[in-house]
Formats: structure tokens, sequence, C-alpha cells
């Protein structure tokens, strides 16, 4: 997603030359080309993020379009005031990009840890909100929240995913098919997605077959779509690289609430705890059931249930 | 924009105008903050009467000079400056820190256009200023930023990132002055956060600073009109103010920071200061 995301700036850049890039220092070597290609137009603000905020907000009010980069604990929770105050409260045009969102620094430990990011910025009026799944999604998101006449916050993962084989459109605010199924369905954000994916591909030979939505958008939910599988959904399987608080699960929860036949919620997430001892993070991911196997049972128990 | 001793008599006495609307303000909203807004009176004056490339009738014009005050709780001051140069209505200072107004008690851009940038929370406009001189310079627009901020503010973290990227990008377009009045919230600046010079301290961050008595127009204006003080640097005006100036019992006295005038309290101010405030009061 690193990748998709250093040739979708490119791409932006060049096409509009109000497109600014800033970053905390970081993406050593990574943004190269844009810096050779577009050099007034990138600026290093240093390792002050909230200084990185107020440029920011301070570039879009001159008709700017910045696009802000560092890891996503320094974008979300460091200069989480700045966010607020000097960009979502004027509802300025800023895209902030935490790279390495969730858990993509396990073993770097809590300081670089951000399961927080997503409900951090959701909490914020105005502000849009999306995680994409693979490089795809990136490539097709970051141009339509360039046409956003507000903040916006995107969390990329690592380099190196893969994209998924899906037909259906990657539209902001929209969720997205990626595999038809009955009665139960799999809801992902970010790169889970890819594991749901595995998942239900080996879960067919046993003929269970769950729906699997990619809600690349959090903030604004896909309402509509949430609503209209109300009814015919028995339960939902969230899966979520996030904290129980301000995440998918907590949105749809919150939508579904007090609604007739709501389906049952099942959530795979990460509970509300720092995670201490820097795991990997295929052992954080398996600890947490965001693996295949763990998707496989739960779906499994889900699918014989109803 | 040169100046004779007549102008700079005239600016005297509009500054004191403006104090007396400031207390006619904090009493009618029974809002408190008068300390922060009379100590940076005369700041205000020297800059909206002979500094600033703005204008009223073009408030909007790209090749403006932009304002920000950056501590925002001595609004009453920025918007009587406004109101007594046009940019706003006199009749709407009757509304400040009124539920509803577009002159609230903390500057709010959405329902005052006109100012650059909201404020309220400390140590946001000096690193929104940067920001948008960074921009400004990119298009090749000559307009200057002005920052005031307050010496308490400045124990904000956020303001050293700020100076630190401006004079890393050389934004000698920028000028920040510090209403050093010598009292924030609770207690004396140098206590709080030590005895430390704003001068060296900003010097050493690699800005060219001056300092200057705040409360002195002609002072004041001679010390900006050599703008920027250094080439390629940003400049900072370390201004001495006294808070609460302009009225003997509010001079240097924290409980002023909060507390709202008496009748007797507006009676005795604006007797001293021998001028009417700006608007007339509804009874």
């Amino acid at each position: 997603m690193r990748k998709a995301f250093g040739d979708a700036l490119y791409k932006l850049a060049e096409k509009n030359d109000r497109v600014i890039f800033l970053t905390g220092d970081l993406g050593f070597q990574v943004f190269d080309d844009f810096k050779n290609s577009f050099s007034t137009r990138y600026v290093n603000v240093g390792v002050a993020e909230v200084q990185l905020m107020c440029t920011a907000a301070g570039l879009a009010l001159e008709g700017w379009r910045p696009i802000v980069y560092s890891i996503a604990s320094f974008v979300t929770a460091r200069s989480f005031e700045q966010v607020k105050i000097s960009i979502a409260y004027p509802h300025l045009p800023v895209i902030i990009v935490g790279a390495g969102g969730g858990f993509t620094y396990s073993t770097s430990g809590p300081t670089h840890h951000s399961p927080e990011d997503l409900g951090l910025m959701s909490l914020l009026p105005g502000m849009t909100v999306v995680a994409p799944g693979c490089p795809e999604e990136v490539r097709e998101l970051l141009p339509q929240l360039a046409r956003i006449n507000g903040p916006s916050y995107i969390r990329i993962g690592k380099f190196g995913e893969i994209n998924y084989d899906v037909k259906e459109p990657v539209v902001i605010g929209k969720g997205r098919l990626l595999r038809e199924g009955k009665k139960i369905a799999v809801l992902c954000t970010g790169d889970t997605a890819l594991v749901a994916l595995d998942a239900v591909m080996e879960l067919r030979s046993e003929n269970i077959i769950p729906y699997v939505y990619q809600f690349h958008t959090l903030k604004p939910l896909d309402v509509e779509l949430l609503e209209s599988l109300v009814g015919h959904i028995s339960a939902f399987i969230i899966i979520e690289e996030h904290l129980p608080q301000g995440g998918l699960a907590s949105s749809i929860s919150q939508l579904l609430t007090g609604k007739r036949d709501s389906p049952v919620v099942v959530r795979l997430g990460v509970p509300d705890e720092f995670i201490i001892g820097n795991p990997t993070r295929e052992e954080l991911r398996k600890r947490l059931m965001i693996e295949k196997e763990s998707v496989k049972k739960i779906c499994r128990n889900v699918w014989n249930e109803f | 924009m040169e100046m004779s001793l007549r102008d700079v008599g005239g600016l005297d006495k509009i500054a004191k105008q403006i104090r007396a609307t400031c207390i006619q303000m904090s009493f009618d909203a029974k809002h408190g903050h008068l300390k922060s807004a009379l100590s940076c009176v005369d700041l205000l004056v020297a800059l909206y009467w002979q500094w600033l490339k703005v204008s009223p009738s073009t408030p909007f014009d790209n090749n403006r000079d932009r304002f920000y005050l950056s501590k925002g709780h001595a609004c009453a001051a920025l918007y009587a400056v406004l109101a007594a140069r046009g940019f706003i209505k006199i009749d709407s200072l009757s509304t400040y820190a009124r539920s509803g107004s577009s002159l609230p008690d903390h500057p709010c851009r959405h329902v005052l256009p006109i100012i650059e940038a909201s404020s309220g929370s400390l140590g946001h406009c000096l690193g929104i200023a940067a920001g948008a001189l960074y921009g400004l310079r990119l298009d090749n627009n000559p307009s200057r930023a002005v920052v005031l901020m307050s010496d308490g503010e400045c124990n904000e973290g956020s303001v050293w990132e700020a100076a630190m990227f401006a004079a890393a990008q050389k934004l000698d377009r920028l000028l920040a002055i510090v209403d050093y009045n010598g009292l924030q919230a609770t207690g004396r600046s140098d206590q709080i956060m030590g005895f430390t010079s704003l001068e060296e301290k900003f010097r050493s961050f690699g800005w060219a600073s001056k300092s200057v008595n705040g409360n002195d127009i002609s002072e004041i204006l001679a010390c900006i009109k050599s703008f920027p003080f250094e080439k390629g640097k940003p400049s900072v005006v370390i201004a001495k103010t006294i808070s609460g100036y302009g009225v003997s019992f509010m001079e240097d006295d924290i409980v002023w920071h909060y507390r709202v005038p008496s009748n007797e309290d507006l009676e005795n101010a604006l007797g001293e200061l021998g001028v009417e405030p700006l608007y007339k009061v509804n009874k």
C-alpha cells in the first residue's frame, strides 16, 4: 500500500499543481521521485508533528491542498489538538496519511502501535476516515479524498500487500462487496479484508458461504448498505485491527442499536489494553484472532447457529 | 506611511477609545479577559492604523497582510479595532460574547470570516502563519504575516516547533509580536516558566528579535519600521507591556484576567480614560 500511495500521490501532484506534500521527517527514499519532480511541493517539516499540522492548515487557508504524511500514531494521537483546532474546526481540505496503522509496527512496541487512529480521527466532526485494504483501494481512494472539500484521514499499511480480485468499484462512503454469500456476512476494514477472503475461500469446500464486505470508509459509514442487510443477514462478523472503541464494530453496533431483526454482531479485534512484549504481527494477529484459521472457526460456529 | 508626531498623538487618543470600548464590552457581556485585551491595544492600533496592508473595502484581497490574533482571549481589543477601522459594524460590538454573536469570546472564523484563523487554544497561530507564508511565497505573493501572541502562550511547545520551522524555511515575511505583559492566568509568567529572556530564546531559534515598550505607539512603529529585522530570518518583537494598561486600578493586577467590571469600576475606568466607548449602550 505504501508503494501505491507514493504512485497515487505522484499522479495527483502531476494533475493538480496545488497539491503539496508534507512529511514529518519520514519516508526515507520513498518519495525521492516526488521530491525530484516537485521539489517546491515537498516539505520536510521535521520531527515536529504539531507544526506539521499547523503548516498544513496555513497552506490550506491559502488555497493549497496539503497531504500530510507520518507514522499513524504521530499524525493522529500526538498532534490531535492541532488536527482538531487548526484543521477540522475550519474544515480545511487536508489529507492526513497515517503510515503503518494498527499493529504494522508491532515489534516496535506501544509507542508505535496505533490501534486507536481510526477512532480518534472519527471523533472529529466533518472528518472523512478511510482504511483501504489493498494497493488498488489506496490508488482509487486517494484521488477521491483529494476532491473532498474538507479534512480526511487515510490509514495505510505496509509494503507488499496483494490486490484482491474484485470487480466492484471503490467508491468513498460505500461498502464494497468482495464475495457474494448467504445468511451471514463478514465485514472488514483495512487489510483485514485479505484475511477474510482467504478464510472464506477455504470455507467454500465446507459449503459455508458468508458474504464478505469491505468497509474501506469508516466515516461516513455506509448506512444504506448496512440497513439493506438487516433482515436477511443473521450475523455480522466484524474484523478490525482497532480498539473496541471508535472502530468499525462500534460504529455498526451503534447503528444497529434498537433496530428490529438486528443481526448478531461478533467482533474480532483488539482488546482494550496496551500490547506489551513486542510480538510479531503474525503472532499478535493469531492472539487477536485476526487470521485465517480463527476467522474460519468463527464463521463455522456462526453459520451453524443460524 | 510616514507619520508626524501629531498623528501619533491621534493614535494615542484612538487607543484610549479602544480601551474604553473594551471595558464597556466586558461590562455589557459580563465577560473578563480585560487585562489581556488592554495590554495589547497599542500594538493593535499601531498595526491597524499604520502598518498592516489591509483594507475594509477589500478584506479578502489576496495581497493583504495576514494578521493572526493568537491570544484569542484578548479579542475584545481586536473587535474594537476592527470596528473603529470599518471592518465590522460598530453596533455589532454590543453583541460581544453573547450567544449567537459574530463576535464570540474567542474569535471564530465561521461567524467572522474576515479573520485569518479562529483562536482560543494557545500556540496555534504562529505555526499556521508560517504554513500560510510558505504557501504565499510559492505563489510569489508579497504579503506579510503578523502574529500577536501572549507571553503565557510561549509556554506552549507548539510555539517553538513553529519557531524552528519558520527559521529553517527563512520566512522573513513573518513578524511575531509577543505581548509580554508579565501575567498569565494564575501568576507571573517569569515565575511560572522561568526567568529567561524571550528575546534570547527566539534568537537562539534563528530569529531576529527586538524589544520595545509595547504601550508606546511611536516606539512600536519605530521598531517595526525596520521589518524584516534581518533578511532571511523571521522577526519577533518582544513588546514589554503592562497588563490592564491605561486604567490605574487594573494595571498589573492578576484579578483582571477574569474579573468583570462593576458599575463603579466602569465609571471610574471611563473617567480615567476621559473618552467615550465607540458604541452607545442601549439601556
